[in-house]
């Protein structure tokens, strides 16, 4: 009988203790963040968040009016400071563990991001795989709130965008850790995505007023650090090339001017009016560098394998040595385009964005240590050489193009 | 000792299992490997070495352990040095599992503040803890054994489990070649630093009287050292992989940051999956470190373990709640450190290595009473 007493009371203590974790936060006590942005003003941290509001879905949006996200702002003298700040003037505790982006506006990725993502990474719920953004050219909570896609949610619609990069490598995706890596990494600066509102070109449509219908949002360029200060920017075809260098090439395309007047002569001739395009199906990049006396070579092969995407020329394709014409004017054109952009990094920013730093370290430790401390004036005067190697290993569903007579 | 049932064993998996996860369960917690010299790629390298430095470290235990393999550790100290140098040596032992019991279950605490329950006050966690523990003591070493036997293998599965989940996040380019900023005398430092915090081949040397073969001792010493320090070494590389050599020196919980960054699409949460693993191989670490203690209090005082298991769960309870809540552990470092140093120093080679030599001059007359005591 005691016995049994003792296994009852036993378990009624258990499912006491286990009927909850202590001080838990239940969902509608959290207002679930998806972006932060993250400004100065006024010399204090001013932190923009996107919550979602879960009283909105995609059911109840028609009979429900407003959106289906609200914005909270917070200042303060530290981000904490501005985390705290929201939570006077909004009901609920800013949850970060499901912020997928962060938003850094222009000034403060001028005056170091670093220090301003502190908290990010020493609190549990921000992520370090949310992927950062620098707001080309404004604040932050200014490219907030614009949705152009067929998401709903804006936090959605960048992500998604962000996601496509893939499909088209003139934007890069940094997450915090990748970020951190470089900038914890001596001779490897970071870069970072960038975030731009731009002009929406007006089409007729059915639409109601927004207020934000205007713009769009673009994430094409990236963003230049040195260590943990912002430098510039570079467009989207520099990113593409950046991206080339650091093997970030997948389902990309690379379009070229149609080689001519090879269906007739054999021979090939760069057409300034014709254009193709190829898509990359697999990369494989080599960087590598090499002291020749005094001088510094810094070297990139690439080699793709491709698929011919886009043809617009008379070319005979089912002739192999027509197709290698092919590969050989679209490596010209990748060597043209990586080679202008590294130029551009050496001269305009003369910081190492792409991890030479990294393989002279391999190659030369011991010089390195010399040198390590004024590597991105070494960088900034090296020669480059770039070697890309085109194979096309298909032709799509067709092989001549439907021109060719 | 002799007439322990066949039960009451551990059996060679059993003991060689228990000894790997005390000695991961480090590497998975705070993996102090990180900073420990040379600091960079080549910490792997310095691993390799501190084997060589662990069995050299070890040989006196070791061959003290396979000469005395039906006494315990704190029998044959007395037997050695007499009554009352015995008794000394063993509050020394004593001391210092509780010392690395307080340390541990600090750790223990802090991790579980950094990772889930960030509101929990210490005493709750604390409390819970010592209460598993104590539960776990108070059923004997051998249920620790089988504890571990359904539990580890469990936590072995998740870690590399994790490790491939993990495998997107690998930059191999963070890692420099072998040897290019490293000078042989750091490695060779660290090495010999990294041997001293094996405290728990110790461990193994208290197993030995429970051990159902005890000529297994040395294959099992061997053994677990050999593929602790490879799970280590692999810890080491994949969090340096993923996080990046010098960020890693910052992190207080490195492979909980690694574990953290797993995504599947759009699935994470996998540091739950960690979470899990460590706290069942923490509460093996810290019931085995509580069991030692007791065992050598009940030494000391000619008195059953048992009656110690409450009073020690309750002193660590109070030193964790004095500890843990004036100041981080993990974040800063000193004075563990050099406090763990001097101890293993003591623990693991000079006593030992005193019980060897006072062993070798007194043999004749060590081993004619122990005959006596057999009859």
């Amino acid at each position: 009988m005691r016995n049994k007493i003792a296994i009852s009371l036993f378990y009624i203590i258990v499912c006491i203790c286990l009927t909850g974790c202590y001080n838990a936060r239940e969902l509608d006590q959290l207002g679930i963040s998806l972006i932060m942005g993250i400004d100065i003003e006024d010399g204090k941290i001013l932190l923009t968040a996107e919550i979602v509001d879960p009283a909105y879905t995609t059911e109840s949006s028609s009979t429900i009016q407003g959106s289906s996200v609200k914005y909270v702002q917070g200042s303060g003298n530290t981000v904490l400071e501005a985390l705290r700040d929201i939570t006077l003037k909004f009901d609920r505790r800013i949850y970060g563990a499901h912020n997928k982006v962060l938003i850094f506006g222009e000034e403060v990725a001028k005056l170091g991001l670093v220090s301003h993502i502190d908290e990010l990474f020493r609190d549990k719920e921000q992520r370090e795989s949310s992927y950062i953004l620098i707001a080309k050219g404004a604040k932050a909570y200014e490219v907030m709130g614009i949705t152009n896609g067929l998401e709903t949610i804006p936090a959605n619609y960048i992500l998604d965008l962000i996601q496509n990069v893939k499909y088209n490598p003139k934007a890069v995706v940094v997450s915090i850790i990748d970020y951190l890596r470089h900038y914890y990494h001596e001779g490897h600066h970071p870069v970072a995505g960038v975030i731009e509102k731009i002009k929406k070109m007006e089409i007729d449509e059915l639409g109601e007023s927004t207020g934000t219908k205007n713009y769009e949002l673009t994430i094409i360029g990236s963003a230049i650090f040195k260590k943990d200060k912002l430098r510039g920017y570079l467009n989207g075809n520099d990113t593409k090339a950046v991206n080339f260098i650091l093997g970030h090439i997948e389902r990309s395309i690379i379009t070229f001017p149609t080689p001519t007047n090879v269906f007739e002569e054999g021979q090939s001739e760069i057409g300034k009016q014709q254009l193709s395009s190829v898509i990359v199906i697999k990369s494989k990049v080599k960087n590598d560098v090499e002291m020749e006396g005094d001088r510094l070579i810094l070297k990139t092969k690439v080699d793709l394998r491709t698929s011919l995407g886009e043809f617009n020329g008379k070319i005979d394709l089912t002739k192999e040595e027509n197709l290698n014409k092919i590969a050989e004017a679209c490596s010209k054109t990748a060597e043209i385009n990586i080679k202008s952009a590294v130029k551009k990094v050496q001269k305009e920013y003369g910081v190492d964005i792409f991890g030479f730093g990294i393989e002279f370290h391999r190659k030369y430790p011991k010089q390195w240590e010399k040198i390590k401390d004024n590597w991105d004036e070494i960088f900034a005067e090296a020669d480059f050489e770039i070697e890309v190697k085109t194979h096309i290993i298909r032709t799509g569903l067709i092989n001549n193009p439907p021109i060719v007579e | 000792m002799d007439n322990r049932k066949k039960a009451d064993k551990i059996y060679y998996h059993q003991a060689m299992l228990l000894v790997i996860v005390l000695r991961i369960i480090l590497g998975l917690t705070y993996l102090p490997e990180l900073n420990t010299p040379p600091a960079n790629q080549d910490i792997w390298i310095m691993l390799l070495l501190s084997i060589l430095y662990t069995v050299v470290f070890s040989l006196p235990l070791l061959y003290l352990g396979n000469k005395f393999s039906q006494y315990s550790f704190y029998e044959y100290a007395e037997m050695i040095m007499g009554k009352f140098i015995g008794k000394v040596i063993n509050i020394f032992y004593g001391l210092f599992f509780f010392m690395f019991l307080i340390f541990f279950s600090s750790v223990f605490i802090e991790i579980l503040n950094s990772s889930l329950y960030d509101e929990t006050p210490t005493i709750i966690n604390i409390t819970i803890l010592m209460i598993t523990s104590t539960y776990i003591v108070y059923k004997g070493i051998m249920n620790l054994a089988r504890l571990g036997e359904l539990v580890i293998p469990f936590i072995l599965l998740l870690f590399f489990l994790l490790a491939i989940l993990g495998f997107e996040n690998y930059d191999f380019k963070m890692l420099l070649p072998i040897l290019s900023d490293s000078k042989l005398a750091d490695i060779n430092k660290g090495a010999l630093i990294s041997s001293l915090r094996n405290t728990d081949s110790l461990i193994l040397i208290m197993l030995i009287p429970y051990l159902e073969e005890k000529k297994d001792v040395n294959k099992i010493f061997i053994k677990s050292l050999i593929y602790s320090i490879f799970i280590v070494i692999l810890t080491v590389i994949i969090v340096q992989a993923t996080l990046g050599i010098e960020y890693t020196k910052l992190v207080n919980f490195p492979f909980y940051n690694f574990s953290r960054l797993i995504k599947i699409g759009e699935t994470q949460g996998f540091d739950l999956l960690y979470v899990v693993s460590w706290i069942m191989g923490n509460v093996i670490k810290v019931s085995s470190y509580h069991y030692f203690t007791t065992v050598a209090l009940g030494k000391v005082a000619n008195k059953r373990n048992q009656i110690f298991i409450i009073p020690a769960a309750v002193v660590n309870i109070i030193a964790v709640i004095l500890l843990k809540d004036r100041r981080p552990i993990i974040a800063v470092k000193d004075p563990f450190p050099q406090i763990f140093i001097v101890s293993t120093v003591l623990g693991i080679i000079i006593i030992p290595l005193i019980l060897f030599i006072v062993y070798l001059f007194r043999r004749n007359k060590i081993e004619q009473s122990s005959n006596s005591n057999k009859n």
